[in-house]
């Protein structure tokens, strides 16, 4: 995100001649480019809008009164928000979210960046061919992935298990902290890491000195990726958790299965909820940084 | 003899097909200021980063304090190494960058927050100190970088061009601060640069590098004055280079030269200047092999007067030509004269205090003394 918005500081900055001439220009050129840009800027904010409806659908549904899902809501009440926090179902569901999710975040942040550190300046045909399979379980459908990965946790009677799941999002979320960790690395200036080794600093005490403290955005960004691609995957949740590990997915879904009322929607939007203020925290944390940086 | 400092033992290393350190050989004595000297991408950058241990010779040895580092990991030897962008670390103060060496050698943090204290007194950075790098301004980096490689007290100090990226001014005053500073503590350093003034100020000895390869070293008077390659008389300031080819065979005369004993054997050229030039004869030179003479233009010299003659017969060797003025131009402190000199050109400089009556169009006479004209071999060796 930050880096989008430097680069589009540059392109600012670049046209900038073009402006002093502007004036120069007949009317009808001037206008033709003012109504183009308004036209693109309606066509965007329609764009957007068409992708935050449905958000907005299911925020209002929560809110209903009566018992049905309906939009706009008929009535404005918290009620379905008490039924849900005082369900022990929905509470234990969330709690086996985030121990997924957090446990996702762990290991596929250590194997992105362990794997990405690995192939760093590796210039050869088999790190193209690892880089290659690392990616390979982000194209496999995950209902594919969740019936082997069943089967094959069954065959060593790790049936409906935490660590399973936390092993199916793993694979999932891997390959997304392997690519930011690369694109994070290939930009970190490795003089620095030359620089503490020269003065005596040990491989991992030079990585925790200075490495690590100057590539924190990237490696939030990782972890955010991971935490959030656990926390909103469904599919191979649903063929490995069992009725003490169902994750929020899943129990919204069994949820639905039995009754259509506004729980749904209010698990929906407190996930989305959850999952903005992560992405919105690590935001600002590794925004500070690159201001505090770049000043 | 004591042990050196640094020892380099054919030191080569390549990158693929690439050679980018070929059998490089040197040895620095304590105390001493070498300059690796020589255009970018001539290997002096890998040199140093095989003595800091970054690089890994692929032959050759290591030697630091007589010890035998080729193979030994970077943060286990006893140098350290100022950066050419400095390397500070941006999460750090500059107290703390400084102090790094220390707090990774274990020292106590009392004790290592003297010490940087002392090294940034010495820089003149006591100010900064809890300052954060990109606070700083370029030179105040550069003084940053320079107290924390000094910090852990190295054998050796290896600067990879750490000036090069300050403007002129700021990079002359940091030149003689580098230079009081290790004549003060009396560090081992190599400097890396590809600015010859920079080496010719701060050196002890110059090695100049071109191509992989260590061409010459030596102090930076006699590698100027006597140059062993055509690489190194080029590298090293300006100078008018004429292509001459070895006339047909002859013998070479021996003319007695004027203090009565012999002059020394010398082969003629022929030259495009419209007068001979004369090569000290070698058996290496075979009629037609191509010379190249190289005139210093700070050796030329330059009169108003016409007379081909004069002052020549006591010098056999000496170079004398008429030339017609093509171009003045006027360069600050300096002036310099373009002039046309048979069919070549070749320029002069004076001061502005000595500088010549004449204008583009004038006639005037070129001399050069036959010590003041180097040749090169085809091959670009000296003769």
């Amino acid at each position: 995100m930050a880096e989008s918005g430097a680069d589009a500081g540059a392109e600012d900055a670049a046209p900038a001649p073009a402006i002093g001439t502007a004036s120069t220009r007949p009317l009808a050129a001037r206008l033709a480019e003012l109504s183009g840009t308004i036209v693109f800027r309606i066509a965007y904010l329609a764009v957007f809008a068409f992708l935050l409806a449905p958000f907005v659908v299911v925020a209002g549904t929560s809110l209903d009164a009566s018992g049905a899902v309906v939009f706009p809501p008929s009535g404005v009440s918290l009620r379905w928000y008490d039924t849900l926090l005082s369900s022990p179902d929905w509470i234990r569901a969330a709690r086996n979210s985030l121990i997924v999710a957090g446990g996702t975040t762990m290991v596929s942040t250590t194997l992105g960046v362990g794997a990405a550190l690995g192939l760093r300046n590796v210039d050869s045909w088999p790190a193209t061919v690892v880089t290659g399979i690392a990616l390979v379980p982000l194209l496999v459908p995950g209902v594919v992935l969740g019936v082997a990965l069943l089967v094959f946790f069954s065959q060593l009677g790790l049936q409906q298990q935490i660590p399973t799941i936390v092993a199916a999002h793993s694979l999932w979320a891997t390959p997304l902290t392997f690519s930011v960790m690369r694109a994070t690395f290939a930009r970190y200036d490795w003089r620095l890491r030359d620089a503490a080794l020269n003065l005596g600093a040990s491989r991992p005490r030079a990585f925790l000195e200075v490495v690590v403290p100057n590539v924190r955005a990237g490696l939030l960004a990782a972890a955010c990726i991971a935490f959030v691609v656990s926390l909103q995957e469904f599919v191979m949740s649903l063929f490995l958790s069992g009725r003490e590990t169902r994750t929020i997915p899943v129990m919204a879904w069994n949820s639905l299965r039995n009754s259509l009322d506004p729980l749904v929607s209010v698990t929906s939007t407190l996930l989305v909820v959850a999952v903005l203020l992560v992405v919105l925290a690590v935001g600002v944390t590794a925004g500070l940084e690159r201001i505090a940086r770049d000043t | 003899m004591t042990t050196p400092v640094l020892e380099l033992d054919g030191v080569t290393k390549r990158f693929g097909s690439m050679t980018a350190v070929n059998d490089v050989s040197l040895s620095v004595a304590e105390g001493e200021l070498v300059c690796l000297l020589g255009p970018s991408g001539c290997g002096k950058s890998t040199t140093l980063r095989s003595v800091a241990g970054f690089e890994t010779p692929d032959d050759g040895a290591v030697r630091i304090e007589g010890r035998d580092v080729t193979a030994t990991p970077p943060n286990e030897r006893p140098c350290t190494m100022v950066f050419q962008n400095w390397a500070l670390f941006p999460n750090k103060t500059v107290q703390e960058n400084v102090a790094f060496g220390l707090k990774m050698a274990g020292v106590s943090e009392r004790e290592r927050h003297e010490r940087a204290a002392e090294l940034l007194s010495l820089v003149e950075m006591s100010e900064q100190a809890d300052a954060r790098p990109e606070e700083l301004s370029g030179g105040q980096k550069q003084r940053t970088a320079l107290a924390r490689s000094l910090a852990p007290d190295p054998d050796l100090l290896l600067l990879d061009e750490p000036l090069s990226n300050l403007d002129r001014k700021l990079r002359e005053a940091m030149q003689l601060e580098i230079k009081e500073i290790q004549a003060t503590l009396g560090t081992t350093m190599v400097y890396v640069t590809h600015d010859q003034d920079e080496a010719f100020t701060l050196a002890d000895r110059i090695g100049v590098m071109n191509d992989g390869r260590l061409v010459q070293t030596g102090p930076p008077s006699d590698v100027y004055t006597d140059p062993d390659d055509r690489f190194v008389e080029s590298f090293l300031g300006t100078t008018n280079f004429v292509e001459c080819t070895v006339a047909p065979a002859e013998t070479p005369q021996r003319k007695p030269s004027a203090d009565g004993g012999l002059a020394d054997d010398r082969v003629p050229l022929e030259t495009p200047l419209g007068s001979s030039l004369a090569a000290p004869a070698s058996d290496d030179l075979e009629p037609g092999d191509r010379v190249t003479a190289s005139l210093r233009p700070e050796r030329l010299s330059v009169s108003v007067d016409t007379d081909a003659d004069a002052n020549t017969a006591d010098d056999p060797g000496a170079f004398a030509a008429r030339a017609t003025v093509e171009n003045v131009l006027h360069r600050g402190s300096t002036v310099r004269y373009e002039l046309t000199v048979g069919d070549a050109t070749l320029f002069t400089e004076r001061r502005m205090a000595d500088r010549l009556d004449v204008e583009p169009g004038d006639a005037v006479m070129v001399r050069c003394g036959s010590r003041d004209v180097s040749y090169f071999g085809p091959a670009g060796a000296r003769v």
